[in-house]
């Protein structure tokens, strides 16, 4: 119980000391969007008769009428109320349009690392048991086709077979068939809250549209994971404590299982935390070939129009997530490896 | 216990498979009765009225809401498109332009209905136009042009009688009405949501309609889809009946060529903004339907700034006009689909009528080009750069470099930009690019509309800054000019000005291209370019 305490307690502790971090990046991209070329008043203002009254009218909207360091008093004064502005593009407060469409990111994300993971790190053990053999030459091919491919490729190559050609899976449009009806939302996964409505076939139907996306994002994280883990294996497998092991008898699994894995999975784990960090702001070629409304084509089509709100709200989210991630990652270590304490 | 939750398990199953049978036809049915349209765009507001709205949110408030008239349709070369010069009743039954001009009398049909029930009245009609020009909204700079700009200028004479008076014969003052802003709005409830900052409801209206449309919204989700159902007791269409559909899913699908698999795999019935190589092989394929209509009411043109050096010298226009490569820009960015502005010839070097936008006696000439050249003073040529938006891409980007392509070869060096569509309008507005390519589109395409709009005033969308009082006074003594000759007179005079001038050059007006199931029909091209879901059916 002390060590879980303990634990809670410097969990904590790492959160508090990433405010500050987490402040600065507020201010940072708040800067930066008003220093990026882009009247974001001009370009909503665009109906055919749109004119200068338009325009002035939209900039008192967004706020954009008072000086710099008024609109970040402003702007900070309504985070500390848990306002994050209202995004011009589709209408909505932007907290509103976050938290619906954070959990389809982090469904598909989560998803596309299990699926990452379940074949990374098989693949980089056996690669690492036969090192330079056909099996390690067909794994080295196979991430490095993954990697070679973009995503929004492999995405629409999918697609094209999947969905075009053999019509096995349905149509790429965002989570759930237009046609199905929604479960009530509890958790916003939709996999989870068909489960928890217990509707069998409106969850079969919300896998069937996850798994041509999230594999399309596994594809290009299989690479990193495999490579790492194979090359943790090797260093495993090649040190004192595994000679030992074998030496004394113990069984195949045992040695590889227990005792080279658990010692290799460390760095496996870190960069499964980055990895996942990236996936959840870089999917975004995903998320627009499958429509799926996730956060960050938001955060794009909100770059692209110079909708300030939005893009903050995002990478303050981003930061957020980041920040747990790390948390979550440190103990994990703890896990894998006791000796390992978060400080 | 394992016992009882097998067998609960099986009844699941046994219950469902029963569902399955049980559903099946009905949803058969219910799938040829919904419409699915796809769109890479997405539906921001239900008022579109709203600052910042989009055209798909314009194309929604057609089917939600009623005006108080509408376009009817014609068909061009065997299309059917909008008819700018046939306006309907919608909301009203009938109406009256007195014959001095200045008074339109409009009666309101007796069975007209609001979707809760409520009759529409007069009063109903002047809250709704009195907010459209009071209101902060978009509705005010376009019923400008229609010189409505008061409160004042809309009175109730009985309860089904509604009177617009005007200050002028003005003859866009009717088609305006018929435009996307003018929507009539169920004053009653609006005013319930009304508040002291914000008397004509708007933030309530931007996420909630009160109309009397043809169509009721069953669910919004801003930038994912919008799902419309018939509102049974409508009956403005014109076979006096609702409208076909029985739903509607409007649904944001942002990647072009996964919106041309899903029409070509008949999961979408409608689709207009494909690519143009999507739309090429797809019309090949012959499976599905492809109306392609030339935009007439738009025009995509490259613009040169005329206060800017050195495009401020006339000669250096005329030499970007005939250095352009007309018709390779034209298959490379289009694929050839639409109507060319390019390569007319005018016998007498006249002006072949005065309609807007005209086919300019323009072609690819270098040798022309650089006596032009020779002429302004700059025989080596000059740099400059070349602008498009992100947006455009598909279309701006093989196009811009056709035109670095050939302009190096008259000695003009160009550097291509590529921007954000924030920047480009931003920098477009400012008045800061020197050459570019841009869109106009006019929802009344008159020729005084445009050249009053796209070429006169120190204001954004005179793109080419050009400042030519001649032309400027034509063009306004041409918009309330009644007797038909003179203005077309009027509108000679203006393309010759525009021609000698060359402030821009119109380029072409691209296809809107409609793909959909074979089993659809009645597809109308809009004034707003979207679909009016009211027009479709299935066979």
């Amino acid at each position: 119980m002390t060590g879980l305490g303990a634990t809670v307690a410097r969990a904590g502790r790492r959160l508090l000391s990433s405010l500050p971090a987490l402040f600065g990046v507020l201010v940072f991209t708040f800067l930066l969007m008003r220093v990026l070329p882009g009247d974001p008043a001009v370009f909503f203002a665009s109906g055919p008769n749109a004119g200068k009254e338009e325009i002035e009218q939209i900039r008192k909207q967004m706020g954009l009428d008072k000086s710099v360091p008024e609109q970040l008093v402003f702007y900070l004064s309504d985070i500390g109320r848990g306002n994050l502005g209202r995004s011009m593009m589709t209408g909505q407060p932007v907290l509103k349009d976050l938290r619906e469409r954070l959990p389809a990111s982090l469904e598909l994300t989560f998803t596309a690392l299990l699926i990452a993971l379940i074949a990374a790190v098989p693949l980089g053990v056996i690669a690492a048991l036969k090192p330079g053999s056909l099996v390690d030459h067909g794994v080295r091919l196979f991430c490095a086709l993954g990697v070679c491919v973009p995503t929004f490729v492999s995405g629409l190559l999918l697609i094209y077979v999947f969905y075009y050609l053999l019509g096995l899976a349905p149509d790429p449009t965002g989570r759930i068939d237009v046609f199905t009806s929604l479960p009530p939302q509890r958790t916003g996964f939709l996999s989870i809250d068909f489960l928890l409505a217990g509707d069998i076939e409106g969850w079969w139907a919300a896998c069937k549209q996850l798994i041509l996306p999230a594999v399309s994002m596994a594809l290009f994280v299989i690479a990193p994971l495999a490579r790492i883990t194979r090359a943790s294996m090797l260093v495993s497998l090649g040190s004192d404590f595994v000679r030992t092991a074998r030496s004394v008898g113990l069984s195949w699994q045992k040695v590889v299982v227990t005792y080279a894995l658990r010692n290799a999975i460390l760095p496996v784990i870190t960069i499964a935390g980055i990895v996942f960090s990236t996936m959840l702001g870089a999917n975004v070629l995903v998320e627009k070939v499958f429509s799926w409304p996730g956060v960050a084509s938001y955060a794009l089509d909100a770059l692209l129009s110079s909708d300030y709100a939005p893009v903050q709200g995002f990478v303050l989210l981003m930061a957020g997530i980041f920040v747990l991630v790390n948390l979550v990652v440190d103990i994990c270590y703890g896990i894998a490896d006791p000796r390992v304490s978060i400080g | 216990m394992r016992f009882v939750s097998f067998r609960s398990a099986s009844s699941v199953l046994a219950t469902t498979a029963l569902l399955l049978i049980a559903t099946a036809p009905s949803q058969a049915q219910t799938r040829a009765e919904t419409l699915r349209y796809v769109t890479g765009a997405s539906v921001n507001a239900l008022d579109p009225n709203i600052p910042g709205s989009t055209r798909e949110s314009f194309a929604l408030s057609m089917s939600t809401y009623d005006r108080l008239v509408a376009f009817g349709r014609k068909q061009l070369n065997g299309k059917w498109v909008f008819d700018l010069d046939k306006i309907t009743g919608e909301l009203a039954e009938s109406y009256d332009v007195s014959p001095d001009g200045l008074k339109l009398t409009f009666r309101l049909r007796k069975d007209a209905k609001f979707q809760d029930g409520s009759p529409v009245t007069a009063e109903d009609v002047k809250w709704s136009l009195d907010r459209c020009v009071t209101a902060p909204i978009l509705g005010k700079a376009q019923l400008l042009t229609g010189s409505l700009t008061s409160a004042d200028q809309f009175k109730v004479i009985d309860p089904l009688t509604i009177e617009v008076t005007l200050p002028k014969p003005d003859k866009l003052a009717l088609p305006n009405l018929a435009t996307v802003y003018p929507l009539i709005i169920n004053s009653k409830v609006a005013k319930e949501h009304a508040t002291p900052e914000d008397p004509w409801a708007t933030a309530w209206l931007k996420e909630h309609t009160a109309g009397s449309g043809a169509y009721v919204i069953e669910s919004f989700k801003p930038g994912e889809q919008v799902i419309i159902k018939r509102n049974e007791a409508w009956n403005r269409g014109s076979p006096d009946k609702p409208a076909f559909f029985k739903r509607v899913i409007v649904q944001s699908v942002p990647e072009p060529a996964t919106r041309a698999n899903l029409v070509e795999r008949g999961d979408a019935d409608l689709v207009v903004d494909l690519q143009a190589s999507d739309v090429q092989s797809l019309e090949a394929k012959g499976k599905l339907k492809v109306v392609s209509t030339p935009q007439y009411n738009s025009i995509t043109f490259v613009s040169m700034n005329n206060q800017i050096p050195p495009f401020d010298n006339v000669n250096v226009r005329r030499a970007i006009a005939f250095a352009l490569p007309y018709e390779d820009m034209f298959k490379a960015a289009l694929f050839g689909r639409g109507a060319p502005l390019f390569g007319a010839t005018w016998p007498d070097g006249k002006p072949l009528n005065g309609i807007y936008p005209f086919q300019a006696p323009v072609k690819t000439d270098l040798d022309k080009a650089r006596e032009y050249l020779k002429a302004a003073g700059l025989p080596e040529g000059f740099s400059t750069t070349f602008s498009f938006n992100v947006g455009q891409a598909s279309t701006a980007e093989p196009m811009a470099a056709l035109v670095k392509e050939s302009l190096a070869k008259i000695g003009i060096k160009v550097d291509i930009q590529k921007l954000p569509d924030a920047q480009m309008s931003t920098q477009i507005n400012e008045k800061k690019l020197p050459l570019f390519t841009e869109g106009i589109v006019a929802w009344l395409p008159s020729t005084d509309y445009f050249y009053r709009n796209f070429y006169t005033g120190n204001q954004r969308w005179n793109y080419s800054s050009i400042n030519n009082p001649e032309l400027a006074a034509i063009a306004q003594e041409a918009r309330f000019e009644p007797d038909k000759a003179k203005y077309e007179e009027d509108g000679r005079k203006l393309n010759a000005i525009h021609f000698s001038e060359m402030p821009q050059i119109p380029l072409w007006q691209p296809n809107q291209d409609a793909v959909m199931a074979s089993s659809i029909e009645g597809y109308t091209y809009e004034f707003h370019r979207q679909v009016d879901y009211r027009d479709v059916s299935r066979k």
